[in-house]
């Protein structure tokens, strides 16, 4: 199975992760390190995230079976 | 002349009734007096107009639609006299509401005995998730409100899977279809949310989405329901028991998915805001370092301040301060220090140094006392 795209990512809990790591960095926590970190991980996902709202597609099929 | 037993007759009646009364060809339409239930599954009514009466007997399971009397139904069956109690009577098997009037009261009735039983508590609606992933959506593949829902579906937003559960919404069949497709996408999920919609339609046209059972079963649903009947003034119950209840298809759509505008607008202050955390903690930091390395620095100017008061005190001991105060120091040929009369021996050759320079002399003799 080819690696998945970053567009593929479940968008729910993506904005989720984001708004937490705003939400933590609003507290005033102090720590550089996680700092850069969650920042790193913010861009990742801001990316990803933006990324799926540009290319992907809606899909639709209609689903017969009935059993 | 024919003489029949009272069983006989009764039985020759019944056989004609039967010979000459099509249950499927022939109803009765009426309006409805003196309706009772007893032992909770035997209905009894009369059915009469302006000049004639007719009781009706019927089992109460295969009423799908609440009665009372003043309403106007339509009744299949057949007619039947009880050999027991020697009465004639129609015998039941389907009864359908006529006019509108007669609806509306049914509806009424039916609205308010779900009502008492908590179906459209307000307590027990589920939110939908903010993003959808998958949505079932149960509608007419032929419909307009299918096409609009779609349409502004993709208008708002990216990246959802849609299974369409296609029913016939309209008609007889309409509350089977549905439910099927209902029951179908609650065996095919996970998905973020059960849709039913239909476009607008008279108070007739949209009675299929008031079918008790069809209530009842998204009621039951597993998945979170959104309904959603295109109309002007009447609710139906369907959309009273839902979840989320939209007013149009168009309508359903936007309360279903955000418009990417506004997320990505959302998205971009997100970002902001946590780069200018990162930016004030970066800052922060800098300016502790800088605090640091202020504090750092005026400890080394302090040392550096103690050691230039040792660097005087030694400086103070060395030979050139005591030559400077107008001592001299003896040294010998080899260059060593004469520091004691026990080293200079009379016509030694001596060399003295002052605050300036040396001279060179001799020794004479010595004396055992300094002055």
């Amino acid at each position: 199975m080819p690696p998945k795209k970053k567009a593929e990512i479940d968008f729910s809990k993506g904005f989720a992760e984001l708004e937490q790591i705003a939400a933590w960095f609003e507290q005033g926590e102090p720590d550089l390190e996680q700092g850069l970190k969650k920042f790193e991980r913010a861009s990742e996902l801001s990316h990803a995230l933006r990324l799926r709202l540009e290319e992907a597609e809606n899909k639709m099929k209609e689903i017969k079976d009935r059993s | 002349m024919h003489i029949l037993s009272v069983s006989q007759y009764v039985a020759y009646l019944n056989d004609t009734f039967k010979a000459i009364w099509d249950t499927n060809e022939a109803a009765i339409e009426g309006e409805v007096s003196e309706f009772r239930i007893s032992q909770g599954q035997w209905v009894n009514f009369n059915l009469k107009d302006q000049e004639a009466v007719v009781s009706c007997f019927a089992v109460l399971n295969k009423l799908r639609v609440p009665i009372e009397d003043g309403m106007r139904v339509r009744v299949s069956g057949s007619p039947r006299v009880y050999p027991k109690w020697g009465k004639l009577s129609f015998n039941v098997e389907r009864v359908e509401l006529v006019g509108e009037g007669a609806l509306r009261k049914a509806l009424a009735a039916l609205r308010a005995k779900l009502e008492a039983e908590g179906l459209f508590d307000a307590s027990r609606k589920r939110e939908l998730p903010r993003f959808p992933s998958r949505i079932a959506l149960v509608a007419s593949r032929e419909s307009a409100a299918f096409g609009d829902f779609i349409r502004v579906v993709n208008e708002r937003w990216r990246g959802v899977e849609i299974d369409l559960y296609h029913a016939v919404v309209q008609g007889d069949k309409a509350p089977d279809s549905v439910m099927a497709g209902l029951a179908s996408a609650q065996k095919h999920g996970p998905y973020d949310a059960i849709v039913i919609t239909r476009g607008g339609g008279s108070f007739e046209e949209l009675m299929a989405f008031n079918d008790e059972r069809l209530v009842r079963a998204i009621y039951a649903s597993k998945i979170p329901t959104m309904v959603a009947i295109g109309h002007e003034r009447d609710v139906t119950l369907a959309e009273e028991v839902a979840d989320v209840r939209g007013s149009t298809p168009t309508d359903c759509a936007r309360r279903l998915v955000p418009d990417r505008k506004d997320v990505l607008y959302e998205l971009a202050h997100l970002e902001q805001g946590i780069a200018a955390s990162v930016e004030n903690l970066i800052e922060g930091h800098k300016e502790t370092l800088t605090r640091f390395e202020s504090a750092a620095d005026r400890w080394l100017e302090m040392f550096r301040l103690r050691l230039d008061g040792l660097h005087r005190l030694i400086a103070s001991f060395s030979p050139e301060a005591v030559l400077k105060r107008g001592f001299a120091i003896l040294t010998d040929k080899a260059g060593d220090v004469v520091a004691s009369i026990k080293d200079a021996k009379p016509g030694m050759p001596i060399a003295i140094r002052l605050r300036d320079g040396s001279v060179d002399g001799r020794i004479e003799g010595s004396q055992g006392t300094l002055i």
